[in-house]
């Protein structure tokens, strides 16, 4: 059981690299919590106290609005886990969980984490390591979506397959900034499509002048005695009516 | 001194009528005293959108090319009776006076049959000008190239040519360009209208403006808009915010820029 816990514990992104006796140390603590269908782990705005994985079963992660209005933000199954942060800051959950089947999941409270990470003080290195290794992750994609924001204005879209290869790389739930990557994706792939469609629209129009028939139909209305007439009273008709003013 | 512009088109059908009654009104609206002839004694139109009919027209240019009246008594104040639709009723004060054909099929028919005489008419519009002491004579022309036509370029100080983005048209302005040119008209000015909303303007304008190597004023959309109003009002007092009416006011502009 130990070493299920251990591998269940390893889903957890923060813990995905400690030490086998770390997580056999902090797999002791973890206790075992069963959800009815439709049940609700905990709700959006309670105090956030523990981490948990997913043994068995789907939950829904949704944001609640005073009404009672749902909006579905992610399903979780298997092996996913959740409120890894709760364990470090002291926040309130920021969305509720709710079962969607009958589930099993894995509980780390934060005080027994607290505890273990004071019997262990090599964990806080660890921890603190994955927080920064994560930060410093997620500051290259925002640097990342700088610089294509930049393109897109200038009308650049050359990096979109580069995005899209990158973007299928990183599946991981918690991976925020794999997200954001993939609604840039998206966000590219409208804009550039969307233009496409207007370039496409604005037809050019090739028109040519035939200059044999200009100059022929030229001479034809030239040649008349009315024309000739007309063209020697042209500037005199103009300075006539100067005259007249 | 008073300056006399032509609009004219090689071919029917390219919103002569109506671009030339929406560019006297704004050149009226910016405070000009205009008038309009319409020399399209064959198919004459332009009256329609200022409201008129038979009965309210009374003499006509008609009249005074078979000399039966003095040009004067044929101009009809627009200002003083153009309340009659929401765009006109923006024109109730302006200096605007409008020289209509007459729209009898008798008349039309005799003049087509014995033509009239090109210099009463040169002699007509020199009148007006005085008379009236106007700023711009705008004359809506008969499409293609007669002796009406011949007459009334050699004589403009401003001729606008209006043209679709067709291949026809663009052939039939060629020649038109050509004989301003030798008739030594001052003032060229290309104008586009019907284009389809799905072509480029910017390179319309720019394709237009090389072949003929003379400025184009504006490039006008096709106007739908226009053509469910139906010949009832002045678009472009009617429809201020509308795209065609912005570009003919751009148009409007380039006459009142004409030294």
């Amino acid at each position: 059981m130990p070493d299920e816990m251990i591998l269940s514990l390893k889903k957890a992104s923060l813990f995905r690299d400690l030490p086998e006796t770390l997580l056999a140390a902090l797999a002791e603590k973890v206790t075992t919590e069963r959800l009815e269908p439709g049940q609700a782990l905990f709700r959006k705005g309670d105090a956030g106290d523990a981490l948990y994985v997913i043994d068995s079963g789907r939950v829904k992660i949704v944001s609640e609005n005073a009404k009672g209005g749902q909006l579905v933000l992610n399903e979780c199954g298997p092996g996913d886990a959740f409120g890894d942060m709760s364990l470090i800051d002291l926040e309130p959950r920021s969305a509720s969980v709710i079962a969607i089947t009958a589930a099993e999941l894995l509980q780390l409270k934060r005080d027994d984490f607290l505890e273990v990470l004071e019997a262990e003080p090599s964990l806080a290195l660890d921890i603190m390591r994955r927080f920064s290794a994560r930060l410093r992750y997620n500051t290259t994609y925002i640097e990342k979506a700088i610089a294509w924001s930049q393109r897109i204005a200038e009308g650049d879209y050359s990096f979109a397959d580069q995005i899209k290869a990158e973007s299928e790389d990183a599946v991981s739930n918690e991976d925020k900034a794999s997200q954001l990557l993939s609604a840039f994706f998206q966000l590219v792939q409208g804009v550039k499509g969307r233009e496409d469609d207007l370039k496409q629209q604005l037809q050019k129009l090739t028109l040519e002048i035939d200059e044999v028939r200009r100059k022929q139909e030229f001479e034809e209305l030239t040649s008349t005695d009315f024309y000739a007439n007309l063209k020697a009273q042209a500037a005199k008709l103009r300075q006539q009516r100067l005259d007249n003013q | 001194m008073g300056k006399i512009v032509s609009i004219h088109s090689f071919r029917g059908g390219t919103g002569k009528s109506n671009t030339t009654a929406n560019l006297a009104s704004q050149v009226a609206l910016s405070g000009k005293r205009v008038g309009i002839v319409d020399t399209d004694i064959q198919s004459p139109g332009i009256h329609v959108l200022f409201g008129l009919d038979e009965k309210k027209m009374g003499k006509t240019l008609n009249d005074f090319l078979h000399g039966k009246c003095e040009i004067k008594d044929v101009a009809l104040s627009i200002g003083e009776f153009a309340a009659d639709s929401e765009g006109r009723a923006k024109l109730v004060g302006t200096n605007l006076w409008l020289i209509p054909s007459s729209i009898r099929g008798r008349e039309i028919s005799d003049v087509l049959r014995n033509g009239y005489d090109v210099n009463r008419l040169n002699e007509g519009l020199q009148t007006l000008l005085k008379v009236l002491d106007l700023d711009y004579l705008f004359i809506d022309t008969h499409p293609g190239l007669n002796e009406e036509t011949l007459l009334s370029i050699a004589i403009s100080d401003v001729l606008i040519l209006i043209l679709r983005p067709d291949q026809q048209d663009f052939q039939g302005t060629a020649v038109t360009v050509d004989i301003a040119r030798s008739l030594d008209v001052p003032n060229l000015i290309l104008v586009v209208n019907k284009a389809l909303t799905r072509y480029d303007f910017d390179d319309i304008r720019r394709q237009v403006h090389e072949k003929f190597n003379a400025p184009v004023a504006g490039v006008m959309p096709l106007n739908e808009d226009l053509a469910d109003m139906g010949s009832i009002d002045i678009f472009s007092l009617r429809y201020p915010d509308h795209p065609w009416s912005k570009a003919l006011r751009g148009v409007a502009e380039a006459i009142l820029a004409v030294k």
